[in-house]
């Protein structure tokens, strides 16, 4: 990387780490949201396709119309606002996957795809009380989705490779490594080791960054 | 006599099968996210979240139970079940939120609840009580059973945010490495009390 572009990258870290939702600040990774359907639903990649699906459809469209509901006093119960617009879209959604998807795999995430209407990846907004411009909700509703859609295709991914020894139902392997990681236990350590190397990739990064601008001020 | 021992006896096991064999948190995972912020939080007070969540979830559970009789009993609600039951639910947990809030305000000065006031949307809208009642709607538990779980849902979870505070203290030790301090150590530890629980009943519950 150029030296200019490094310190450019150093001074402004905060700034950039702060609006990135996909790596520096995935919403996964540094704050703990959407743990739920990981750690229990998203055992096979077939089921975090599903799940992605919903949620992409789900959140931003939440967070765009709560956020334009939040301006007016008759909605100051800012938690009620969300949830219910929320559940009232998820109406819209369920038709759509249903429109997608056969009822048995449905079925197999279960109460998981619900209760995505009171998950705090999609309404966690309503804990901050400063009022969000529609345009920001829109373009953060669609980083926060994306971001999350990662992780769950990586825990997917992993969880079912080594747990089943398959991939998206085609079986692979003759026997699964570690079986343990289909139960709700292997789903938090797994999402536990991941969440571990995420961060220690990002503290690299910054530390490259800032190591790489410090021997450019350096040399100048 | 009988009958009442038998609804009593119905309305314990339930509460156990919620606090143990079927613990919210190391069962379900549910309201993890929250649990893991709480933990953390010193400006909350975990014994008066749980207090809130255990109230709303007792009061919007048998509102929910009649709710449900109501949507199968009528047919063109019962044929679309699966699109309403969310919002159906989350109505029933803002009720008691604001049964809750009302008390609150009535009894108490708002000014000298307020922190109390602060937390009652996170004890209200999560998916601890949401999952709870989408569990016992749709597992059509009778109204005692669904009074014994959603108590001991709220217990449970209680129970879980202690166990997990608890452990906390040993998860700071120096010997963890810095890679996982914070959230990773805490989810590998909610997942080996999980793994425990799991060899103490011996199969997964339903979801």
């Amino acid at each position: 990387m150029k030296g200019d572009r490094l310190k450019f990258l150093s001074e402004n870290m905060e700034s950039f780490s702060h609006a990135d939702r996909l790596f520096l600040n995935n919403p996964v990774v540094m704050q703990g949201l959407g743990l739920a359907p990981l750690v229990v639903a998203a055992t096979s990649m077939k089921n975090a396709v599903i799940l992605a699906v919903a949620v992409f459809l789900l959140l931003m469209p939440t967070r765009v119309v709560a956020a334009f509901l939040s301006r007016f006093a008759y909605f100051r119960f800012r938690g009620f606002t969300y949830s219910v617009t929320a559940s009232v879209l998820y109406i819209g959604v369920m038709y759509i996957i249903n429109l997608l998807y056969p009822s048995a795999d449905i079925l197999s995430v279960g109460l998981y795809l619900p209760l995505l209407v009171v998950e705090p990846i999609i309404i966690k907004r309503y804990e901050r009380p400063q009022k969000e411009r529609v345009r920001t909700a829109f373009k953060k509703g669609i980083l926060t989705s994306v971001g999350f859609i990662i992780v769950l295709v990586i825990i997917g991914f992993l969880r079912e490779l080594l747990g089943s020894g398959s991939l998206y139902g085609i079986q692979l392997l003759q026997n699964a490594p570690l079986p343990f990681l289909r139960m709700t236990s292997g789903g938090f350590i797994i999402l536990g080791i991941v969440i571990a190397l995420w961060r220690a990739g990002v503290n690299a990064y910054k530390k490259y960054i800032n190591m790489g601008a410090k021997r450019y001020a350096g040399s100048n | 006599m009988q009958e009442v021992t038998k609804t009593l006896g119905s309305f314990f096991v339930y509460a156990i099968l919620a606090v143990f064999a079927q613990n919210t948190v190391f069962s379900r995972a549910l309201g993890v996210s929250r649990l893991i912020k709480l933990v953390d939080d010193s400006t909350v007070d975990s014994l008066t979240f749980g207090a809130l969540l255990c109230a709303i979830q007792l009061m919007s559970a048998t509102l929910a139970y009649f709710v449900n009789v109501l949507i199968i009993q009528v047919a063109w609600l019962n044929s679309i079940k699966a699109y309403i039951r969310p919002l159906a639910m989350v109505l029933c947990a803002a009720v008691g939120f604001f049964v809750i809030l009302g008390f609150i305000v009535l009894v108490f000065k708002l000014e000298s609840a307020k922190n109390v006031v602060a937390v009652l949307p996170m004890a209200t809208f999560n998916c601890c009580i949401i999952g709870t009642l989408l569990i016992t709607t749709t597992q059509n538990f009778t109204l005692m059973q669904t009074m014994g779980f959603a108590f001991g849902s709220g217990v449970g979870y209680i129970l879980a945010v202690l166990v997990v505070t608890e452990g906390q203290r040993k998860l700071q030790n120096r010997s963890v490495p810095a890679t996982l301090k914070g959230m990773p150590i805490t989810l590998i530890y909610i997942g080996i009390l999980a793994l425990a629980i799991y060899g103490f009943t011996g199969h997964m519950p339903t979801f």
